[in-house]
């Protein structure tokens, strides 16, 4: 499951597993930020390619608007994918601490 | 000990192969950490089929444990040759404007796993994809030890 949501200082906090079943529910929620925006990705255990087009698809959008999508919070696996798909050269990564 | 199950080809069909797979871990006693590759990378190969196959037959999937490890197949019945085995790399250097998301989940799961192998029948039109991930035999490269026939998208 997933959940995806604002947390404290306007930062988006996602939850659970970001698969192709649960895409669509974070691409409705991410098409309506604007702005800079953290995403923390300290409890997202999991991320496919879905999960991978829905951050692409927001940054191009937040960029687009001199805006950005920053990914903190993110654990070891994550790193792992999104660094063989090349995202670590297009989003602003923190890793987990 | 193979275990197996079959799965309705649907997106929400994914929680049920996670259980699955978690459940075969678990059972099996295969390290934990295999788990999300293992995941992901069925997660992509399940994905493919629903999206590109016009079969309605169910997938199935098998899971042994094998040493420092596990070996997946799934397979899809009544299908045209599908190898994923070739389907080209996505080029991550490519700025953001020129990216696209497609044929990531293939290029993805070529660094996850050790290997990856297609089959298919055409007497009884199943195509077979079977791979292996274990702690012993990570790929040395960025990239997983392909083979497979041609006839590849995605």
């Amino acid at each position: 499951m997933l959940t995806i949501d604002f947390g404290p200082n306007g930062v988006v906090v996602i939850a659970g597993r970001l698969d192709a079943a649960q895409a669509p529910t974070a691409q409705a929620f991410l098409d309506q930020v604007q702005g800079t925006v953290t995403l923390d990705c300290g409890r997202l255990e999991y991320i496919s390619s879905a999960g991978l087009g829905v951050l692409l698809k927001t940054q191009k959008r937040l960029m687009g608007s001199a805006g950005k999508l920053r990914l903190s919070g993110v654990n070891r696996h994550l790193q792992d994918i999104f660094v063989y798909s090349g995202f670590d050269k297009i989003f602003e990564i923190e890793p987990a601490p | 000990m193979t275990s197996y199950r079959s799965f309705r080809r649907g997106f929400d069909s994914i929680q049920d192969i996670f259980a699955f797979t978690a459940e075969v871990f678990a059972s099996e006693h295969i390290d934990p950490s295999l788990l999300p590759s293992v995941d992901l990378t069925v997660e992509e190969l399940f994905t493919n089929m629903v999206k590109y196959t016009a079969s309605t037959a169910a997938v199935r999937i098998d899971m042994t444990k094998v040493a420092g490890g596990v070996e997946v197949t799934l397979t899809d019945y009544d299908v045209e040759p599908f190898d994923v085995t070739q389907a080209p790399d996505v080029d991550i250097n490519l700025p953001i404007e020129q990216r696209k998301p497609g044929g990531l989940g293939l290029h993805l799961i070529r660094r996850l796993v050790d290997c990856v192998r297609y089959e298919y029948s055409a007497e009884s039109r199943q195509s077979r994809v079977i791979f292996r991930k274990t702690q012993l035999g990570a790929p040395t490269s960025d990239r997983g030890t392909v083979a497979g026939s041609a006839d590849a998208h995605d």
